[in-house]
């Protein structure tokens, strides 16, 4: 069991923190760097609530040892937010839609979401329902989140149409 | 046309900032300084008398701090559920206090055998490794038939026949066996609900801090902090009096009802007061199965009968409900399906009987639909099955003997004042298209993948008015900038409750909806008030609201008065009106003045009227005031694999008004999915050689995902309430009573067999295909027809 400083790249900014070689991603997100939006839910990665992204593709940060993500751009619901505080889209439909209810699933679903539009900006509602098809969420009936995936998705390329 | 600023409209509740930020502080991501970490050990085995417990290993190990066992705990006995302290002493005698925290003699796989504080949670593992445990095993019962056999072993030593509680039907009424004999038609359905888990993504956690006062605070996602409260000072610390603790619920990962019973509370104070440090104890998924929060599993059976023209003469229900091995919510559960269940329907003669039996498995509880989710299941298929004796449409047989005002209430013994439900089923039935999808008892149906159609109806609570101790209060205040801190009880698991809320407060001070502030969830800070459960939140909490909020509106009036006389404008209170933070009168066109300045000069008075704008507002409900619905679900059956695929469903609610659209439909949708894991795959697993849970994570527990989310609409029938806030009934728990009946009728007009059991999980289904339901064998029987 030898402690070690270790090295991380969370949201844009390198992070130093005390970590050993049992210690989760989800853990060492949570407990060393206080970043708590991230949930711990099942432990088991069946439930998706402790989703990060790790080189934007979508994790379970309970399955993750610490150590193996120390080379990795590490996100998570706490980078979603421009610099200026503005919520990220995702972010701003997921309150539109009241897609979030007691919030447990919600950081792991805005990620996950994140991963997908991020790769696919035009998904379908069955590409919505497929890539979120692992996260759990026992409040909402899902049916407020794919609206809400679906709407940001559209914003989002309505913004860019804009800007191009 | 009603002119509110916010009331009916979908106002975005307040807490889902936090929530899709990250920011919203739940109990484990809270640190109090000097926290440490506890572990519970739990038992292995099913039933065993602790012969010796050696905690020296775990004691010597570096970081522990304490290690408590069984001789360390109070000597007094409590039950989980916590509803002794919201009844009144003579409603409820079968109550039990039936547990210690720690115990000699373990009684289900999962039970509480020690626990160990450490400095950090590795070290508390590790201690949990070396506690040294010598078991004497007993002699088991896991079925609650078998408990209630004459000489089956017995769970608890004072309970030698395994009666946890047993009552008449609370109907009980007229000539059961003469309607019976004189009925034209009688059919019968008997079926076991599940033991569904709640599966409230926080697991159970607790942190409790003495202070240097002595003092305790406890942190947890309690449903009901004041009431736990209560219970914990009087069945588990007596040595504790009701002002010695301050309880805190931070935001909720989900209830759905288990957060009604007290979690790992008790352990974390134990833990606390032995190390004289803050301790956090924390629980895992694997633990959350194999521990104390289920539905109950229900055994019922029922008998209708009916005239030649569908009038429903008689209702016999008997059920026998599985307790596990304490007694916590499955007694009210169950006695609340009697009453829930056949209340929806007139019926002049009524008789059941219902028993509740200790077996050596994990604690059954109170679940979303509390015992009327599990009633529904069987008596709407038992109402299927007389309508085809009769050869009758199921609408029909239902519309025909439906309560009008004035009838009975299935509550308490006071008329039904208020119910939409007919109008509830012919809009549904409208808009699923019922006269032309259901085609008749006789319809064949072809091919592989068969479809069908069902429906049930029910009635539910809007709070338990005359029964529970059913009032709350709510403070209010008003700062210079004309926003309001509200002080008020509810407890937000994410149902939406302090948006609601807010947008009653907001209506009825006449205050803008962006700057209503609650205060909630401390039990320093908020009223007493009993919890957020049995959808009463909207309507008892909601009034004490209305009621604070007409006084501050009162106020500004009064206070306006005079801002209107520096416009030499002469106006009494009642020309004056106040709405979305803008005082105006139609005696002063023009004229419209912010709130805030009457807030202001009322603070900032050196004089002599100085006060700062505030109220307090109080309701007590004392009478029922039922929400009802009506559902339709269409089904597809692969008849190859017998898995059933919900296609569509439509319900209509009768909500009196909705306050938010947006939030009833958010509710309405949420328990629609879990009511079809209910209906169709959540399976909960119990090993009958060892009493062990096998289904023990989200692998072989299936919960519904976003691939099994059918196309849905909930529609309302909005009808105010006069007792309600603005009109308003509950919500929030109905929407899971429905799904499991109405999938349940529409997978036997799809392929003509019905699953005694829950879930109608594919490999029942496929059996029942093969076979046929006559030959299904019993698991255990009210009427030896179980699959």
């Amino acid at each position: 069991m030898s402690k070690r400083i270790g090295s991380f790249a969370v949201n844009g900014k390198k992070r130093d923190t005390i970590i050993e070689p049992h210690m989760l991603l989800v853990d060492v997100i949570r407990d060393s760097l206080g970043l708590t939006g991230t949930k711990r839910a099942c432990a088991s990665g069946n439930c998706g609530a402790c989703t990060v992204l790790a080189d934007g593709q979508p994790v379970c940060s309970c399955l993750t040892l610490a150590v193996c993500s120390q080379d990795k751009a590490l996100e998570t619901v706490e980078g979603l937010r421009a610099a200026d505080g503005t919520l990220h889209p995702l972010q701003q439909a997921f309150i539109e839609h009241c897609a979030a209810q007691c919030g447990y699933c919600t950081a792991g679903m805005l990620m996950t979401s994140k991963a997908l539009l991020d790769a696919n900006p035009r998904p379908s509602r069955e590409d919505v329902k497929r890539a979120l098809s692992g996260n759990i969420c026992r409040c909402t009936g899902y049916v407020k989140i794919i609206d809400a995936v679906l709407d940001a998705a559209q914003k989002i390329n309505a913004a860019r149409e804009v800007a191009a | 046309m009603n002119d509110f600023a916010y009331v009916g409209k979908p106002m975005t509740k307040p807490d889902i900032y936090g929530k899709v930020t990250g920011e919203a502080k739940y109990t484990d991501d809270l640190v109090i300084p000097g926290m440490v970490e506890g572990r519970i050990l739990c038992s292995p085995i099913a039933h065993a008398r602790i012969k010796r417990i050696d905690t020296s290993k775990a004691r010597a190990l570096p970081g522990v701090l304490c290690v408590l066992t069984h001789e360390d705990c109070p000597k007094s006995r409590f039950s989980r559920s916590t509803m002794a302290e919201a009844l009144p002493e003579f409603a409820f005698t079968g109550e039990r206090q039936d547990q210690y925290i720690l115990t000699d003699k373990v009684r289900y796989v999962g039970d509480w055998v020690a626990a160990v504080a450490a400095e950090d949670i590795y070290t508390a593992e590790r201690a949990l490794e070396l506690i040294e445990v010598e078991y004497e095993p007993l002699a088991m019962v896991l079925d609650p038939f078998e408990a209630l056999k004459p000489g089956a072993h017995v769970v608890h030593e004072d309970c030698p026949n395994n009666v946890a509680f047993e009552m008449d039907h609370p109907f009980n009424c007229g000539d059961v066996d003469k309607a019976f004999a004189e009925a034209i038609a009688v059919a019968e359905f008997s079926g076991v609900s599940s033991r569904q888990k709640h599966l409230h993504l926080e697991t159970d956690i607790a942190i409790a801090a003495f202070e240097s006062d002595g003092r305790l605070v406890i942190h947890s996602p309690s449903q009901g902090p004041h009431l736990a409260k209560k219970h914990l000072t009087k069945r588990v610390f007596p040595d504790l009096e009701d002002g010695d603790i301050r309880w805190i619920s931070p935001a909720i990962g989900g209830g759905f009802g288990a957060r009604l019973a007290l979690g790992v509370e008790p352990a974390a104070v134990l833990l606390a007061r032995a190390c004289r440090r803050p301790v956090r104890v924390t629980t895992t998924r694997e633990e959350d199965f194999q521990g104390y929060s289920s539905r109950t599993d229900q055994h019922q059976a029922i008998r209708v009968a009916a005239d030649k023209d569908g009038k429903l003469l008689a209702i016999e229900q008997i059920i026998v409900a599985d307790s596990g091995a304490y007694l916590s919510h499955s007694a009210t559960t169950a006695t609340v399906n009697m009453q829930k269940t056949l209340g929806v329907l007139k019926c002049d003669n009524i008789r059941g009987h219902l028993t509740v039996a200790y077996t050596n498995t994990p604690t059954t509880s109170g679940f979303r639909g509390y015992g009327n989710a599990e009633g529904a299941f069987v008596f709407q298929q038992a109402l299927d099955r007389l309508a085809e004796k009769l050869g009758m449409d199921p609408m029909e047989l239902r519309l025909r003997n439906l309560k009008v005002p004035g009838d009975p209430s299935c509550f308490v013994p006071v008329p039904l004042a208020h119910t939409k439900l007919e109008e509830c089923i012919h809009l549904a039935a409208d808009k699923i298209g019922w006269k032309d999808k259901w085609l008749g008892w006789d319809a064949k149906k072809e091919g592989r993948y068969k479809r069908g159609i069902g429906m049930s109806i029910l009635t539910h609570a809007s709070g338990a008015g005359g029964f529970l101790l059913e009032h709350s209060s709510c403070v209010m205040k008003v700062l210079t900038d004309g926003s309001l801190n509200l002080i008020v009880a509810p407890c937000e698991m994410g149902q939406g409750i302090l948006g609601a809320l807010a947008q009653v407060a907001a209506e009825s001070t006449g205050l803008k909806y962006e700057l209503i502030r609650i205060s909630t969830g401390d039990t320093d800070v908020t009223m007493f008030d009993i919890g957020s459960h049995a959808s009463r939140s909207m309507l008892v909490i909601g009034n004490a609201v209305a009621a604070a909020g007409v006084k501050i509106n009162e106020q500004i009036r009064e206070r306006a008065v005079s801002l209107f006389e520096e416009h030499q404008i002469r106006l009494t209170k009642d020309d004056i009106q106040v709405k979305a933070g803008q005082i105006t009168s139609p005696k002063a066109p023009g004229i419209s003045i912010d709130v805030g300045r009457v807030a202001y000069a009322a603070i900032y008075d050196f004089g002599s009227g100085g006060s700062q704008l505030n109220a307090s507002g109080s309701y007590q409900s004392t009478s029922h005031h039922p929400n009802h619905q009506a559902a339709f679900a269409e089904v597809e059956v692969d008849t190859e694999t017998g898995m059933v695929t919900v296609l569509n469903y439509v319900s209509a609610h009768d909500i009196g008004r909705a306050i938010n659209p947006l939030l009833v439909e958010a509710q309405m949708q949420g328990s629609l999915v879990q009511g079809i894991g209910f209906a169709l795959t959540e399976d909960f697993v119990i090993d009958p050689e060892t009493g062990n849970v096998l289904s023990d994570s989200l692998l072989t527990y299936r919960l519904p995902t976003t691939m099994d989310v059918p196309e849905m609409e909930h529609l309302l029938i909005e009808d105010p309430l006069d007792d309600g806030p603005f009109g308003a009934k509950g919500c929030g728990e109905a929407g899971l009573v429905n799904p499991a009946a109405a999938i349940a009728n529409a997978v036997y007009d799809a392929v003509g067999i019905r699953v005694h059991s829950l879930p109608l999980a594919a490999d029942k289904v496929l059996w029942a295909l093969r076979h046929g339901e006559d030959i299904a064998p019993g698991r255990s029987a009210v009427s030896g027809q179980y699959l």
